[in-house]
């Protein structure tokens, strides 16, 4: 059985319908990549799956467990994170402060230390900065703390919104480097990204979206055949 | 992008309020002298409910400080129609400013000077306000009711500072004031489908898209603020010259409030939403004062203990806010109901 | 003139407790809960008809009772209206606030209930030949201890922390696992016991408490915050704080003119608006659509 599955799910704001019919599952130490245009409803889709926005139609199962229109805070204690975009930190708090707002979406209390240090050293650099304010960091380093953050609840899934955005190269290589590492784990990823390149060879199965529905699924080997398609279709979205 | 509201002109939408109006008035001015006076009353605020949704209605920006325009009105109206001797002897203005004294005119010149004299304050403090929006400007407009009460409440020179105002000449003809309101409904009803109207509508759909339409957020606001302010004042003198007074607490925060829920409750998108708001405040407002009183209703007398009715009339605004807080028309104007044929 | 100084100082403590109750809930609902000056209102009807008793035990009972009614204000009515039009939410609390001062109105009447509460708290004492009120000096020593533990509340504790993160972001600390209801709830609880305070101290000054005995230090609360920022609980309490010490500062020096504090008051706060939209505290030009 997958760990999440989503069905037929459709979502947007008011009347209008941003994204519809969205299918895909992902297991445990797997991932999944979404990559679209601009606007075309990535975000739409990992906030109606973690709770944040309502979705109009479909279904959404954690390990089983039905979980769309529960509240974002209550799925987080059954064991899924989101990574906003834009990662959204809270630049007048502490890191450490930013950490421990992560621990409230733990369901397992005790073992709170342990997952602190697991984070420290899973991240370095936020061990110097700890006491720093998270608005001081780089943008490579926000970015590891908001991915701390949502991993420090250990959430069976994880979702990302735009990992890469507005990071130097070397940076999403290490940031890619350490999704790797959390999906060898054991947690599943479902990662949205504007630039299909980054994902087609990364994830195990990539999703592409256009006008709000599926297009096509592929998987690393058609990526890399049809290398030339894929940028014919993206190569203006660099 | 769409306009909200009305675009067009269209007879049917003023027949509503005009018949509803004509007939109430006809009917209850004739019944007895209370309810003349009630009715009378009834108009005065009326007026100022319309006033209220002129800007309110169509920028969706709250104001608290209209009552502001209404003391003004008052005010100004009441002290030129007072007669001299009693401006000059009268205990409670033996303060007042001397040039105030002799001012004297007829009390639809004082009308209208009130109702421009308000519009120009109006005009000024929204230079000011305007600019403000959301929390901030909420607070402004609080702030500028507060300003104008504290300073008419102490102030002995301008006029009788908490007291109330002696002796003002009165029309107790109630066609007069039904004739203004009409008169107020149909440049009301003008302002609404204009392209003042309708700009400032779009604003509060859509703040954002606004200026790129070329719609200055501030100058609708502005012009809409001014009508409005003119509308309260000429609401405030035709107060004054009902009760033949008015006192400076009449303009405070129940004031506020109460014309406030009137627009709220009957609909505050439309001329039509504030005439149901104001009938059916008014209208339940009586039938309770007369069950504190003990009075029988139509034979039934259900008596409610003192101070109740302040508050039914309180918890029903309330309930209408959680319950549909575009009011009871709903935002659209009257429109009369369709014949289908078979 | 000691005592001028000090009681600017009592009064705008006083004022940063009331603010910073205003600023609480708006931190976490974007509400300006007009309704604030009821709690400080039937807490201080509660401290008035509770006199009998010994005065923890009265102090007790109204910070339970304010509580009460400030948790039953947010299930009741406010829960309904997270999420709706800000314009609805503002009115929606004027108009909850003018029904609970009818309703004191209904239970209490309208004739002003009065007790000396703490009566061992009036009068004066001697230092150096200068004449202090022990009131004001207790009203400071009061403030600072709450201040100070509001701050701990606020700066080291987990509550702190959400209430915090809410404020700046309330759909991302959601999607941290921060229980929205039950923070809500906390913010309006933690608010009635500020109103508590509040009123303790007021009802010292001023034993006489009518329906609308907390609607003043409400409406100029509010303007605290809107002067101080709305953006942080800090500026709260330092916007309550320099309205109080205005105030006063207005009141000892405009003599006769005093009863024109409050407009000179508001035309300043006016212009700290024109100026700086978001507050004192503010970075500039925030557009804070309320």
């Amino acid at each position: 059985m997958a760990l999440l599955e989503v069905s037929n799910l459709a979502a947007g704001y008011g009347k209008v319908e941003v994204i519809t019919d969205i299918s895909f599952s992902v297991e445990p130490g797997k991932s999944v990549g979404i990559v679209g245009p601009n606007g075309v409803g990535k975000s739409t889709l990992l906030q109606a799956i973690a709770g944040g926005v309502s979705a109009s139609a479909g279904s959404v199962r954690l390990a089983g467990l039905d979980i769309l229109g529960k509240k974002p805070e209550d799925i987080v204690r059954l064991g899924l994170s989101l990574v906003p975009e834009g990662r959204q930190i809270f630049s007048g708090l502490s890191v450490k402060e930013n950490l421990a707002l992560g621990l409230t979406g733990r369901k397992d209390k005790k073992g709170a230390g342990a997952a602190i240090e697991k984070m420290r050293e899973l991240f370095p650099v936020l061990s110097t900065h700890e006491n720093h304010q998270a608005g001081m960091l780089s943008g490579g380093q926000q970015q590891q703390l908001a991915i701390a953050r949502a991993l420090i609840s250990e959430p069976k899934v994880l979702l990302l919104d735009e990992p890469s955005l507005g990071l130097a190269p070397t940076v999403i290589d290490d940031v890619f480097e350490t999704l790797r590492q959390i999906i060898e784990l054991g947690t599943a990823v479902v990662i949205v990204e504007q630039r299909a390149n980054l994902i087609t060879n990364f994830a195990d199965e990539t999703i592409i979206i256009r006008e709000g529905r599926i297009q096509s699924r592929l998987t690393p080997a058609d990526a890399a055949n049809s290398d030339s398609l894929a940028r014919t279709y993206f190569g203006a979205g660099e | 992008m769409k306009f909200p509201g009305l675009t067009r002109f269209s007879l049917q939408n003023l027949f509503g309020p005009i018949a509803v109006l004509t007939i109430l008035t006809f009917f209850l001015d004739r019944a007895s002298s209370s309810l003349q006076l009630m009715t009378q009353l009834a108009l005065c605020t009326f007026m100022m409910v319309l006033a209220l949704q002129v800007f309110v209605g169509n920028s969706g920006v709250l104001s608290f400080g209209h009552g502001s325009f209404a003391l003004l009105g008052s005010y100004v109206s009441g002290m030129l129609t007072a007669p001299v001797n009693i401006k000059s002897h009268a205990l409670a203005l033996n303060q007042l400013w001397h040039f105030l004294i002799p001012l004297k005119t007829n009390i639809y010149i004082a009308l209208i000077i009130s109702a421009v004299l308000s519009a120009l304050v109006a005009g000024l403090t929204g230079i000011l306000l305007m600019r403000l929006s959301g929390l901030a400007s909420g607070i402004a407009t609080f702030a500028l009711l507060g300003v104008t009460y504290n300073i008419f409440f102490n102030n002995k020179q301008l006029g009788p500072g908490s007291q109330a105002l002696p002796a003002v000449p009165t029309i107790t003809n109630t066609y007069i004031l039904l004739i203004l309101i009409l008169i107020a409904i149909f440049f009301v009803y003008l302002f609404n489908i204009s392209r003042s109207g309708r700009s400032l509508r779009a604003t509060r759909e859509d703040p954002m898209a606004a200026p790129a339409l070329g719609i200055s957020i501030f100058k609708v606001r502005l012009i809409a603020f001014v009508f409005s302010g003119l509308l309260a004042g000429l609401s405030g003198g035709m107060y004054v010259h009902v009760a033949g007074t008015f006192q400076v607490q009449d303009y405070y925060l129940d004031f506020t409030f109460t014309t406030l829920s009137m627009l709220i409750v009957g609909g505050s998108a439309s001329i039509w939403g504030a005439l149901v708001g104001t009938i059916l405040i008014t209208g339940v407002g009586q039938i309770l004062l007369m069950m504190e009183q003990h009075l029988p209703i139509f034979g039934v007398t259900i008596g409610i203990p003192l101070g109740s009715r302040a508050v039914i009339i309180a918890v029903t605004f309330v309930a209408m806010l959680l319950w549909r807080s575009s009011g009871i028309t709903n935002g659209r104007e009257f429109s009369l109901p369709r014949f289908k044929r078979s | 003139m000691v005592q001028s100084i000090l009681d600017a100082i009592s009064l705008g403590g006083l004022y940063a407790l009331a603010a910073l109750g205003l600023g609480l809930v708006f931190g976490v609902m974007r509400l300006v809960n007009f309704a604030h000056g009821e709690l400080i209102t039937i807490a201080a009807y509660t401290l008035v008809l509770t006199v009998q008793f010994p005065l923890i035990v009265s102090i007790l009972i109204t910070v339970i009772v304010t509580s009460l009614v400030a948790f039953l204000m947010e299930l009741t009515i406010y829960r309904r209206l997270r999420g709706v039009n800000p314009a609805i939410m503002l009115i929606a609390s004027f108009g909850l606030s003018t029904v609970l001062q009818r309703v004191y109105e209904l239970i209490f009447g309208a004739l002003p209930k009065s007790a000396v509460v703490a009566p061992f708290l009036s009068g004066a004492f001697s230092i150096g030949g200068l004449s202090i009120t022990i009131s004001s000096v207790i009203t400071v020593v009061l403030t600072v201890i709450i201040l100070l533990a509001m701050g701990y509340l606020v700066e080291r504790t987990s509550l702190g922390l959400q209430l915090r993160a809410a404020a700046a972001d309330f759909k991302t600390a959601r999607l941290l696992g921060v229980r929205a209801n039950r923070l809500i709830s906390a913010a309006f609880v933690l608010s009635g016991i500020l109103a508590s305070c509040v009123a303790f101290i007021l009802v010292i000054q001023n034993p006489e408490v009518n329906p609308y005995y907390g609607l003043n230090i409400t409406i100029l609360a509010l303007v605290g915050i809107v002067i101080g920022g709305i953006s942080s609980l800090r500026g709260a309490a330092l916007g309550g704080f320099i309205v109080g010490v205005i105030l006063s500062a207005l009141n000892t020096l405009l003599g006769n003119g005093r009863v024109y504090a409050y407009s000179w008051l508001f035309f300043a706060v006016l212009i700290i608006l024109l100026v700086k939209p978001g507050g004192l505290l503010s970075k500039g030009n925030e557009l804070e659509r309320v």
